[in-house]
């Protein structure tokens, strides 16, 4: 026990006095956070289009002015002698409403009434919110055109948990999660890699403290470094994005304190496996962050991932933690939907810890 | 665990604490090691090597870089296993005696970003010492080694030679009984060097077993006992007067003006065995002293070559460690040079690289004053000095990558422009430690050198070709650089820093860390290159190196102290040394410097130096009296020469007088 807090407390001295580290620690990560909500924004608002109106009626104005009365379109004018796909073409507008002959006569005799919509859809993504957005447009100019008649279903939609569909409610706790498989594996994993590297290992291997408590030590020093880190990036919701608890947090605090062990304790691993601080600073960002990033649903439904790659999902432990801190942040199920989250990522935390540990257990030059 | 380590009070004076565990009688086996082998896949870096190592004792595994050493270390230390064969620390296995052994890494395994307290705490409570062992035994080391006011500056702005007291201090936190330093002088300047065996004497006159590996046969001379380590085997063992006893060689010392002739004519002559340069002498090899005097001074005479002295003096180690290499063939020879050597004619004689007033401040701190330096075409200057004292800074000024604050710099003719294209190519570096590139084939790293030097591209493949026969290299051109051991490797890179055909070179410490024939070959090369009018300018701290050298300049705080050839600089000295065989060194140590003064006795093993102003007369029977009143039985006394070393470490302690004196 002596043993483990002497190497704790030898960690977080070095920590202290190196400001690269101390910056790498307490400020980047903010600094990602913070960059993550404001840049990546799911919103799709002010989107360029145009309209062919070939048609010149009081119908096809209204229809027209239906679409600029959105928010997420806005249409640019498109010019006498250009053809719409053109303005596509050059990227002037995302999509081009081309509106036929006969609209209004069609419309008033009863006769489907037939209008082209095209999308750019290079981005397959905002192409999907845009044809969307259209046929919503649409559906309700329709619906607005033909009063009395009221349609066998009406679907009424709320949007529950985010009814701004404020994507910063979405991003922002799932950004705050990725941002704890990085940095905390990434400064553990250089603590571990540097004593092979400067051969410091060996005065550790010379007096007889054993592999668990030189690795319970640093995970437990790099561990308080992330609940520092944590608390920080709690403050950063609150204030940068507005978001707060919505109900009882301990799910997410019993859960913080296991994913971070297990974040801690990826970094320990690669560490001690990598005695060479550049490789082990790529495979912490290639597989820590990259995974994190990819097939945590941060931004992509685990849902959409190819069946083939999904099961790669489950041992993404950012995964279950951007489940719990959305709960948290935006739903508010807590315990009864999230119980199992503390359990699975303790669990991949000590699968990490004991690779460690095996690599480790010797304490002698690997040779 | 903790407290059983064997009690090691080495304050001096300080009254020796009760040990807490039976202290392993002294004489008694220490380290047993039986039939150790290691090694790395293919590579087998111990073959097979028997050890014994008493307690109390200062054993010194002697070897080049890549001889095994290190391997050897860490098994002993218990932070590698062995691939097969036995090994006993006081009985234990290394894994269970962990905790009785000290061990300094090479490195020194410091957290650079830790201050000198924080170090030794961590150090201490790995080793399971409460806080205030920790504190009393840190505080009371750090105050030996004179360190105690450093206690909060972090490790990593520490001088070299601080670095590695601190490295000590945290392997003898724990208060081991066995004491492992893996080259623990590398990289440290001599006056520290000397500061640090000292220390070791003292640390090994409380019982502690110290076992110690160097490349540097000046450090094997304070070894109890010592062995040769070569390739992973174990050659030669035993105190370092036997060693020198025993291949039965006389030394004959020849001073001449011309070396080079006199070379030439006892190589290889009837009844000389070996010879071997040095800067200003020539070391003859033959079977008794007598007949071999009369065979040298005949061979001259014939020649018509004169000589200033010939006369005998006793075998060195290095002398014995050669006859041993050669006895397992090892021997290297290098092919003369195939090409001019300088493109452009040079004068033998002419100033190539010349400093005149030459300083530079760095801000308000002047790193160099006042430097005045002439090197010669066919000279090989020599230029020592302790860590930070201006001796970087002086050789970025006259190879022209630093602009002096004031004075005048000439090099190979030129002034004012010494970056340009044309004084650069009659420029050759090489250093010991960055050279060649170790992740390319050997031929690779020579085309690549040839091409950014410039070579004639029909040239190219010869000077290529002859660089790989120097080196022995012929047909295995393909090799990594990285496989290469030292020796060769260096040979390689000395090779590539010629192939431009210099008529100035600068040199690095070019032969630190190799075994004696590697650095003979090497020096062979170096000869040579002067011998053709090529001017070699040398920076080292080894003074093995320094003796090599024609003439010496000596750097002390900025300024180029004392000058002239290794003999001249030896005769500067104050004074005589005496060699002093007693039968015990450590008693002997402690009395002679109550009464004469720290800086005047050292101990070398089993025997003592001490310096003396005094006649010889006088001074013996002082020196009788004195070991007389402390109880100790003189074996012998006899005056001997001052090394370099005692020079260098005059010269630094005077020049540091003579600034406290101008600051009262």
């Amino acid at each position: 026990m002596k043993r483990i807090l002497a190497q704790a407390r030898k960690e977080l001295a070095q920590v202290r006095r190196d400001r690269l580290v101390l910056f790498l620690a307490l400020v980047l990560p903010q600094i990602l956070l913070a960059l993550f909500g404001t840049a990546l924004s799911l919103t799709v608002t002010d989107v360029p289009i145009v309209i062919q109106d070939l048609d010149q009626t009081a119908l096809s104005r209204a229809y027209s002015d239906a679409w600029r009365q959105t928010l997420t379109f806005r249409v640019v004018e498109l010019g006498s002698d250009s053809q719409p796909i053109d303005a596509l073409d050059r990227g002037d507008a995302r999509a081009a409403i081309i509106i036929p002959e006969n609209f209004e006569r069609d419309a008033i005799r009863g006769v489907p009434a037939e209008i082209q919509i095209l999308v750019d859809a290079t981005d397959a993504n905002t192409a999907n919110v845009l044809r969307g957005n259209a046929f919503g447009v649409t559906a309700n100019f329709a619906r607005s055109q033909r009063s009395g008649a009221a349609p066998a279903i009406r679907p009424e939609t709320r949007l529950w948990y985010n009814p701004g569909r404020d994507s910063k409610r979405f991003v922002g706790p799932g950004a705050f999660a990725v941002m704890f498989a990085l940095f905390p594996p990434l400064l553990a994993a250089l603590a571990l890699s540097r004593e092979g590297e400067q051969k410091t290992i060996l005065q550790v291997y010379a007096s007889s403290i054993s592999a668990h408590e030189y690795l319970i030590g640093k995970t437990v020093a790099f561990w308080l470094v992330a609940v520092a880190q944590w608390m920080i990036g709690v403050a950063v919701l609150r204030f940068m994005f507005g978001i707060w608890f919505v109900a009882d947090p301990t799910p997410l605090l019993v859960g913080t304190v296991a994913y971070l062990f297990c974040c801690v304790a990826f970094g320990v691993m690669v560490g001690a496996a990598i005695p060479n601080q550049a490789a082990a600073i790529q495979l912490v960002q290639i597989v820590g962050f990259l995974l994190s990033f990819l097939l945590s649903g941060l931004i992509f439904p685990i849902s959409n991932i190819p069946a083939a790659l999904r099961w790669i999902a489950l041992f993404v432990p950012a995964r279950y933690y951007i489940e719990l801190s959305r709960d948290a942040f935006v739903r508010g199920a807590g315990w009864p939907a999230m119980w199992h989250v503390p359990i699975v990522l303790s669990v991949i935390g000590l699968v990490f810890f004991a690779v460690a540990w095996k690599r480790m257990r010797r304490m002698q030059v690997s040779a | 665990m903790a407290g059983s380590a064997g009690d090691t009070v080495i304050a001096p004076g300080a009254p020796t604490e009760p040990p807490s565990a039976p202290a392993p009688a002294a004489g008694g086996l220490a380290i047993r090691v039986r039939d150790l082998r290691k090694h790395y896949g293919e590579l087998e870096a111990v073959r097979g090597i028997d050890l014994d190592v008493r307690s109390g004792e200062i054993f010194g595994l002697i070897g080049p870089d890549g001889a095994g050493k290190t391997s050897t270390f860490q098994i002993l230390a218990g932070v590698m296993p062995e691939s097969s064969g036995q090994v006993s620390i006081f009985g234990q296995t290394p894994l269970e005696a962990r905790a009785t052994v000290g061990y300094l890494t090479q490195t020194f395994s410091l957290y650079v970003d830790l201050s000198v307290a924080e170090n030794v705490r961590y150090i201490g409570e790995l080793r399971r010492l409460s806080l205030d062992e920790i504190r009393e035994r840190g505080d009371r080391y750090l105050e030996m080694f004179d360190m105690l006011q450093f206690r909060d500056r972090l490790a990593g702005r520490l001088s070299g030679g601080m670095k590695q007291k601190l490295a000590l201090v945290c392997a003898l936190i724990a208060r081991p009984q066995v004491l492992l330093l893996d080259e623990p002088t590398t990289g440290v300047d001599p006056v520290s060097r000397r500061e640090f065996w000292d220390a070791l004497a003292e640390l090994s006159g409380t019982g502690m077993t110290i076992v110690v590996a160097t490349p540097y046969l000046d450090e094997a001379e304070r070894c109890s006992r010592l062995a040769l380590m070569h390739e992973g085997r174990l050659h030669d063992t035993g105190t370092p007067a036997e060693v020198r006893q025993r291949p039965r060689l006389r030394r004959i010392r020849v001073r001449t003006g011309n070396l080079e002739a006199a070379e030439h004519i006892l190589e290889g002559i009837d009844g000389v065995r070996d010879t071997q340069r040095f800067g200003d002498s020539l070391d003859v090899m033959v079977d008794d002293t007598a007949g071999g005097e009369s065979i040298a001074s005949e061979a001259l005479a014939r020649e018509g070559v004169t000589f200033t002295a010939l006369k005998p003096e006793a075998p060195t180690l290095e002398n014995a460690f050669v006859a041993v290499l050669r006895s397992i063939g090892g021997e290297i020879v290098v092919p003369a040079f195939p090409f001019d050597s300088t493109r452009d004619p040079v004068e033998r004689g002419a100033v190539a690289i010349g400093a005149y007033g030459m300083r530079k401040s760095f801000g308000s701190f002047e790193a160099v004053r006042d430097v005045t330096v002439e090197v010669r075409h066919g000279e090989v200057y020599g230029l020592l000095g302790a860590n930070g004292a201006g001796k970087t800074t002086t050789i970025k000024m006259l190879c022209g990558l630093l602009e002096p604050t004031s004075g005048d710099v000439e090099l190979t003719g030129e002034r004012g422009s010494l970056r340009s294209g044309a004084v650069r190519s009659r420029i050759g570096y090489m250093s010991q430690k960055f050279s060649l590139y170790d992740d390319l084939t050997i031929i690779q790293n020579l085309r690549f050198f040839a091409g950014v030097y410039g070579v004639p591209r029909d040239e190219r493949e010869r000077r290529i070709s002859w660089v790989l026969e120097a080196s022995g290299l012929e047909g295995r051109e393909q090799l990594m650089t990285a496989s290469l051991p030292g020796g060769w490797k260096q040979r390689v890179a000395f090779g590539a820093s010629l192939m431009h055909a210099p008529s100035v070179l600068f040199l690095d410490e070019p032969t630190s860390g190799v075994d004696p024939l590697a650095r003979r070959a090497l020096w062979k090369m170096i000869n040579a290159m002067a011998d053709r009018g090529v001017a070699v300018l040398v920076t080292t701290h080894y003074l093995e190196e320094a003796e090599q050298c024609n003439r010496l300049g000596f750097m002390a705080a900025g300024e180029v102290v004392a000058e002239g050839s290794p003999t001249e600089m030896k005769a500067m000295m104050r004074g005589r040394l005496f060699e002093i065989i007693v039968d015990n060194a450590r008693v002997a140590t402690l009395a002679l410097r109550e009464a004469l003064g720290h800086d005047r006795v050292s101990q070398f093993g089993d025997r003592v130096h001490v310096q003396s102003e005094l006649p010889v007369a006088d001074a013996t029977s002082e020196i009788r009296a004195l070991l007389d009143r402390a109880r100790v039985e003189v074996l012998r006394i006899e005056e001997t020469t001052f090394s370099l070393e005692d020079v260098f470490i005059d010269v630094v302690h005077r020049s540091r007088d003579a600034a406290v004196a101008e600051a009262s």
